[in-house]
């Protein structure tokens, strides 16, 4: 690296014109760096089921990668925290559940509908876009708990009531587990677009000054709109394809607000606004949360929580926001 | 040329502006004084869309900036700073001056050129992968500058570009403002209560006081003028 330095000097202005070879090759290096962290992700995911003992660990690990990918999307990129991030999920795991078994519909066309359901939804919900902070978190909370409460008080011919829906008949483990690897890969395809667009750029910076952002250019309605449907189509997805692999819904498991606590946590814990944020996160941490389960099955929630914590203490930023703080040099070869 | 005329802007019963008119012509720069509450930060607020006027008419080069959107208004030209620096924190300084460029159709090329001038002239671009929130306060200044600057505007509203800054970047923000009417052929309405930069900067000055215009003209008939020596400067 040859970062040479130029600036003012006695007055007079010297050029940059290197700079632009500069920033190319900083661009370069980090389309690099995620390159090799997909191809890890593909080399492990891919022919997992191969080798793998243990199958369900890995469509989990893809689960929270996915969740906490496209969480970062509107929390990391456009600054939203929508507490009721859940709400998404479980839509999308009733209309897989409904369109499957109530209609009739094959798997991949229930698992669009699952997509359709989210981004509708989502678009119902998207005059709450312009509230700020904590006022959008709480009516996103409230968005859980009425998708909860409007699913629950529909016929119980169509989605099952209290005891949920079971869909044994859709039984293939190892297919749900494909669909989840390409929910997955769509997520990071979506990711990597929009960390490298210029959506995500002024997604960026409306997550730090919404304000400044407009006055500088950035039409923040519309730009955060974007942001929302892209983040509320893949938890609907993740959502249909979990239905799928465990072949049960039932209101308390997909309207559980332990999802959207697991995807912020995982999600900050790698460090919000970096694409690999999500996975080192998510990642570190489902690995964690698993050994203590295995090896402290009474005290799993008590120490996880103390672990998550201590990070949210030590690493405000998450994992990779404090590497990045502390190497700031390093920071724009980070993607 | 700007043109302001008769702005009136209320805040239910409280009228912040009652009525002010100015004129800048291009490539001039206008100091705006007055005491805490005079209504000049709201007077830039209007310009710039993020308060929508009561009444009264606001032009640039012609065209109405009336009930546009901030970011409408940016697209017609015109770029301001705030008081308190409102940079994009957990962004580079070279991202933060992108971000005023996304919509202007411009290569990546041709906007890491552009930033890099910028970065350049405000002497930040040794920093320029840091993040911005790394920066001192005068420091932050100088970078909100530079993004406005990057997006070549007709019109900047600077708004108390001097407090809290050390003396050397001072001057070098004097500097560059002194610069920007000829280098970048925009004009500049400057609120500042730096009475010696603005009265050193400015081609002409217009003194504010409880939301009306108390007096107009340069510096020395400023500084003479009566009513502005009773209410503003003091004896």
């Amino acid at each position: 690296m040859t970062d040479e330095v130029k600036e003012v000097r006695d007055g007079e202005v010297v050029p940059a014109p290197a700079s632009q070879g500069n920033i190319e090759k900083s661009n370069h290096i980090r389309s690099l760096i995620w390159g090799a962290v997909v191809a890890v992700i593909i080399a492990v995911f891919l022919p997992a089921p191969l080798f793998a003992s243990n199958l369900s660990f890995l469509f989990y690990m893809m689960l929270w990668l996915t969740m906490a990918m496209s969480f970062n999307f509107v929390a990391g990129m456009a600054g939203y925290m929508p507490f009721g991030y859940v709400a998404f999920y479980g839509v999308g795991a009733y209309a897989m559940g409904v369109l499957y078994k109530t209609f009739g519909m094959p798997i991949p066309i229930a698992l669009a509908g699952s997509a359709a359901a989210g981004i509708l939804v989502g678009l119902l919900v998207a005059p709450t876009l312009r509230l700020k902070g904590v006022y959008f978190g709480i009516v996103s909370l409230a968005l859980a708990m009425a998708m909860k409460l409007v699913i629950s008080l529909m016929p119980r011919d169509i989605t099952g009531g209290s005891l949920g829906l079971i869909l044994s008949s859709a039984n293939d483990p190892l297919a749900a587990y494909y669909a989840m690897f390409l929910v997955m890969m769509g997520a990071l395809a979506a990711g990597t677009w929009l960390s490298m667009s210029r959506l995500g750029t002024a997604l960026r910076a409306i997550r730090d000054d919404s304000e400044a952002a407009e006055v500088v250019g950035v039409n923040v309605v519309a730009t955060r709109l974007k942001a929302w449907i892209m983040a509320t189509m893949f938890p609907a997805l993740v959502g249909g394809v979990e239905a799928w692999y465990t072949n049960a819904i039932d209101l308390d498991s997909s309207f559980n607000l332990l999802v959207t606590a697991k995807s912020i946590v995982y999600a900050m814990a790698g460090g919000l606004g970096f694409l690999v944020g999500p996975i080192v996160g998510a990642s570190a941490l489902y690995g964690i949360d698993q050994l203590i389960w295995r090896n402290f099955p009474t005290l799993n929630l008590l120490i996880l929580g103390v672990v998550i914590i201590a990070l949210m203490l030590l690493l405000p930023r998450g994992i990779v926001g404090a590497f990045a703080q502390r190497f700031s040099r390093f920071r724009r070869f980070i993607p | 040329m700007l043109k302001v005329d008769q702005l009136v802007k209320k805040f239910g019963g409280m009228t912040a502006l009652g009525g002010v008119s100015l004129t800048l012509p291009d490539q001039s720069i206008l100091g705006l004084l007055g005491m805490n509450g005079s209504g000049k930060t709201t007077m830039l607020n209007c310009i710039n869309g993020l308060y929508e006027a009561t009444s009264g008419e606001i032009t640039l080069d012609g065209v109405s900036l009336i009930g546009k959107s901030p970011h409408a208004v940016f697209s017609e030209g015109v770029g301001r700073t705030f008081q308190v620096p409102r940079v994009f924190h957990q962004m580079s300084l070279l991202e933060n001056l992108s971000v005023a460029l996304l919509n202007k159709g411009l290569s990546n090329a041709e906007v890491a050129e552009i930033s890099a001038h910028w970065l350049n002239k405000v002497e930040l671009y040794r920093l320029r992968h840091n993040y911005a929130e790394e920066l001192s306060g005068g420091q932050q200044k100088l970078l909100e500058l530079a993004r406005i600057m990057v997006a070549n505007p007709k019109l900047v509203l600077l708004d108390e570009p001097f407090a809290g800054v050390n003396p050397g970047l001072a001057l070098l923000l004097i500097r560059i403002i002194r610069e920007m009417p000829k280098e970048v052929g925009c004009s500049v309405l400057l609120v500042s209560h730096d009475l010696t930069s603005v009265y050193e900067l400015s081609d002409n000055i217009l003194v504010m006081h409880e939301g009306k215009v108390l007096a107009e003209g340069s510096a020395e008939v400023i500084q003479s003028n009566p009513d502005v020596i009773e209410a503003y400067l003091g004896a």
